[in-house]
């Protein structure tokens, strides 16, 4: 196994690591706050990726409009999810929450289905991205690089809302204590609407770079990603942000490294995710960088 | 206990009786379209049925139908198919021993993929019932994953993408039919006992049950192995139904299909899956009209395929915000009850005379 | 052999020490009391016993049996049943339903039994049913029997609730704050039930109570707690004279 074999498959891993963390962050918030796992999140993601396509196709917009529009719009979509689907059912028992955004979820994809058709689109790919590089003996796409880069900018855009605001604090307030933070004077379901808008926001980025990386988009395109960037969000410990981007690059390590070592498994690759959940819940649930133990 | 247990049980039979004849005429006069929704019907009746015992009655949030209807499905498949069938569709790579010489009749096929997919969720039940609400979903969510990337890759065994085709079509009404009214009858059975009220003591308050001995995780693990026994006889008579299975089939759309109908009939009531069944089945029949163009003579509105599903959806979510409770929320049917409200009617209209 | 004993009881949360070295031992046919000012952790005792916490360290034994790692039920199955502090009942299930399906652990009949109702299943689901009715006699419930277990009135509830813990058959009851919320008459009522139902089924009572004139009347002897640590322990005229034990109450003002 040489090194330029093994940086390649890094660089492939990292890449695709930092989408699924981009995409796990969203989950994380929301749990974290709402105990509530957005089925819907890996939609979100869908949705932002074909606003991109439209504000481009449509709209001729150039890409540096359109991704940022798009990324605006998809935090919007989340906060019409929260007020218009899961407010109504906040105090209702647990599971009609679930089922409201498992609903949510196939409302989105098969909306898409009758609006966007089913057929597979081709997402543009910028100039600034699609460059190919050579490094000795690896290749590698601009947009490789780009991915953890971007995705480190918003990780450290997102702490610092979460760290280091007012917002932020509110937002740990509920996840320990939704009743007092709300006697305390806060506006709750405001602050849930900004967790679900940066979240939202996060996986419109994530949709957006990973269209660019695979650049085929359909309206089911949500569902995989969206469970994978799940597992990586348990992994990583749930409710904590730093954690969800932890548990995507693991996540995306692991799928890579199969099929590097074992290419003939290929085919299970989508499995792993599942693997590693089953393992996470029965050795370690608690995540590796969580406190909170999913109840 | 009950006083008037003579008298229902004459009218259960009475109802029994009127089924059958209703098949027996359906069998005579219906013509190919209705029988395939008659056994359609028949088919999601034993999917809700059993699916509402670990998600309604016991309260577990399990998202597992897709997976065990398709175990079924595969393990009845491959064991009605000949040797030779097998044979020639296993171009690919054979198939493995000693599946390549196993022949067995349907019924026995049919009880093996009980039996099979019961195994399954036994061992699942493991894992899975460490955990509650949201991870359970997410879990067994996941498991369907994973059995439809096994299906896909084991070329030996389930012939990969290529899939099984030209299955005898034993599937008929009879059968459906039958298998339904039996798998109501246990289940329904099953719930009015001791374990059945064990398994709504797990789900009300956990803790409480445990505290008058009620082991929750072996009552868990009864409803799943028994939800899973009835779903992979389902997905026996599926494959024998629509004669060609792959991993394509078996997506989330059937789960989430089962789960609009037990939410909409009332989670934890029988009765209500039943009814839901049937409704969501016909109506899902009825309403492709949405997806055919609507002629209404000055005006053609152009169908949208996939109208359908976005509607279901909806009415999920409408249901959850507005009528959580569904149809019948937990109550069952009962020859009681019936009696009591005609009564109380003729009651009334007599008063009014 | 000892009837329950338990030694250098401890669980600690993180740093935070809930139940420091906690020791007891009951004699058969006692009923003692678990007083304290709030927080002092006697709940978590009762739920270390009940298995629903797992001790961080000492040890629990009942008729000779280790007891501390067992699961809730199998601890209800041994014999040691327990009330809740605020009323666990299943309250969408009707009042008989709640005490019958604590027979349940006691059952014979298998799973294919009771489905396909052969003749041990029905026969004992009509002793669950009159043993039910039995209990419910005995707590004065027996009228409001298919009446919603969620409609009852509080004192009626807490009623319900020791029937439920009765029909599993224990030995020793535990208790918790069963005289809460309740007015002089229906205190007084319950201290009359305690003591005839651990004359009728031979119970020993382990409570944790509030009320003082309610431990003082019915106990035999009391323990008291206060920040986890057992502080006194002695018949009920020792304990209302002990110096430490007013203080932690006065000092709680």
């Amino acid at each position: 196994m040489d090194f330029s074999l093994i940086a390649q498959q890094l660089i492939n891993a990292v890449s695709l690591g930092s989408l699924y963390g981009l995409i796990a962050i969203g989950y994380t918030m929301v749990y974290g706050i709402l105990r509530l796992i957005n089925f819907a999140h890996g939609d979100v993601m869908m949705m932002g990726c074909f606003f991109a396509f439209y504000g481009i196709m449509i709209f001729s917009m150039p890409w540096w409009l359109s991704f940022p529009v798009a990324i605006v719009l998809t935090a919007f979509l989340g906060i019409l999810i929260d007020r218009g689907a899961y407010r109504p059912v906040r105090n209702a028992p647990r599971i009609s929450a679930l089922i409201t955004a498992i609903g949510v979820s196939f409302f989105l994809e098969n909306l898409g289905l009758v609006v966007f058709g089913g057929r597979p689109k081709g997402f543009p790919r910028p100039e600034l991205f699609a460059g190919i590089y050579t490094f000795g003996d690896i290749r590698f796409l601009g947009l490789s690089i780009w991915v953890p880069l971007i995705a480190l900018v918003l990780l450290a855009g997102i702490l610092f809302l979460v760290y280091r605001t007012r917002v932020g604090r509110a937002m740990r307030c509920i996840s320990y204590d939704m009743e007092t933070t709300r006697l305390m004077g806060v506006d709750v379901n405001r602050i849930i609407a900004i967790t679900f808008a940066a979240g939202s926001a996060a996986a419109a980025a994530g949709g957006i770079l990973w269209a660019m990386k695979y650049p085929q988009i359909n309206p089911l395109m949500g569902i995989i990603p969206g469970l994978k960037a799940f597992v990586a969000a348990v992994l990583g410990g749930i409710g904590n942000v730093v954690g969800a981007m932890l548990g995507g690059l693991l996540l995306g390590m692991a799928e890579i490294l199969l099929v590097a070592i074992r290419p003939d498994l290929s085919g299970y690759r989508d499995a792993i995710a599942f693997g590693i959940l089953i393992l996470i819940l029965l050795f370690r649930p608690t995540g590796l960088m969580g406190e909170k133990l999913p109840e | 206990m009950d006083e008037h247990r003579r008298r229902n049980q004459i009218f259960s039979i009475i109802a029994v009786a009127c089924l059958f004849l209703f098949l027996l005429s359906m069998h005579f006069y219906a013509d190919d379209y209705q029988i395939r929704i008659l056994n359609n019907i028949a088919l999601f009746i034993i999917l809700a049925v059993s699916y509402n015992l670990i998600n309604g009655v016991t309260g577990q949030f399990s998202l597992e139908p897709n997976a065990f209807v398709a175990i079924g499905a595969y393990t009845s498949a491959l064991l009605t198919l000949t040797p030779a069938e097998k044979q020639m569709a296993f171009i690919i790579e054979p198939i493995i021993w000693p599946l390549s010489v196993i022949h067995v009749p349907f019924f026995v096929s049919l009880i093996a993929a009980g039996v099979v997919t019961a195994f399954f969720g036994f061992l699942m039940g493991f894992p899975v019932f460490r955990v509650r609400g949201d991870y359970l979903a997410i879990v067994t969510l996941g498991f369907g994953e994973v059995v439809r990337v096994v299906a896909n890759n084991t070329q030996t065994i389930t012939n990969g993408p290529l899939g099984l085709k030209g299955l005898a079509n034993y599937t008929n009404i009879w059968w459906s039919w039958g298998i339904a009214a039996f798998t109501v009858f246990y289940i329904a059975r099953l719930v009015r006992s001791s374990y059945g009220m064990a398994m709504k003591a797990v789900k009300y308050d956990e803790a409480a049950a445990e505290s008058i001995g009620i082991n929750a995780f072996k009552h868990k693990m009864l409803a799943f192995t028994t939800s899973a026994f009835f779903e992979g006889i389902g997905g026996g008579l599926l494959a024998h139904l629509i004669t060609t299975i792959s991993p394509t089939l078996f997506t989330f759309f059937l789960t989430f299909n089962l789960l609009i109908m037990i939410v909409a009939g009332g989670l934890g009531s029988i009765t209500g899956s039943v009814i839901a069944a049937v409704v969501i089945t016909w109506g899902g029949e009825a309403l492709r009209v949405v997806e055919e163009p609507i002629n209404l003579g000055f005006v053609t509105i152009p169908g949208i395929p996939g109208m359908r599903m976005v509607l279901f959806s909806l009415i999920l979510v409408l249901v959850m915000i507005f009528a959580r409770q569904g149809l019948m929320g937990t109550r069952e049917f009962n020859w009681n009850g019936l009696f009591r409200k005609i009564r109380a009617w003729t009651h009334r209209t007599a008063k009014e005379s | 052999m000892e009837f329950f004993t338990v030694r250098n009881l401890t669980m600690k949360f993180g740093g935070l020490v809930a139940v420091n070295d906690f020791d007891i031992t009951l004699k058969k046919g006692e009923i003692v009391g678990l007083i304290g000012p709030n927080g002092a952790g006697k709940t978590t005792v009762f739920n270390m016993i009940a298995g629903y916490y797992a001790p961080t360290s000492g040890t629990i034994h009942f008729q000779g049996k280790l007891l501390n790692g067992k699961k809730a039920n199998e601890i209800t199955r041994s014999g040691v049943a327990r009330t809740f502090q605020n009323i666990r009942l299943f309250t969408e299930l009707t009042v008989v339903e709640n005490v019958m399906i604590a027979y349940h652990c006691r059952l014979r009949s298998s799973f294919l039994g009771a489905a396909l109702r052969l003749p041990l299943y029905r026969r004992e689901e009509k002793q669950m049913y009159e043993g039910a009715m039995e209990f419910l006699r005995e707590v004065e419930l027996e009228d409001l029997s298919r009446e919603q277990a969620g409609s009852l009135p509080y004192g009626m509830q807490r009623r319900l609730e020791i029937a439920r813990a009765l029909a599993t058959g224990p030995q020793l009851l535990l208790l918790d704050e069963p005289a809460a919320g309740m007015n002089p008459n229906e205190t007084q009522d319950l201290l009359h039930l305690i003591l005839r139902l651990r004359e009728k089924y031979r119970l020993t009572v382990f409570l944790i109570e509030h009320d003082m004139k309610f431990v003082m009347q019915l106990c035999e002897r009391i323990q008291v707690l206060d920040y986890g640590t057992t502080i006194a322990s002695g018949t009920p005229e020792e304990i209302q004279q002990n110096e430490r034990v007013i203080e932690a109450y006065l000092g709680e003002g």
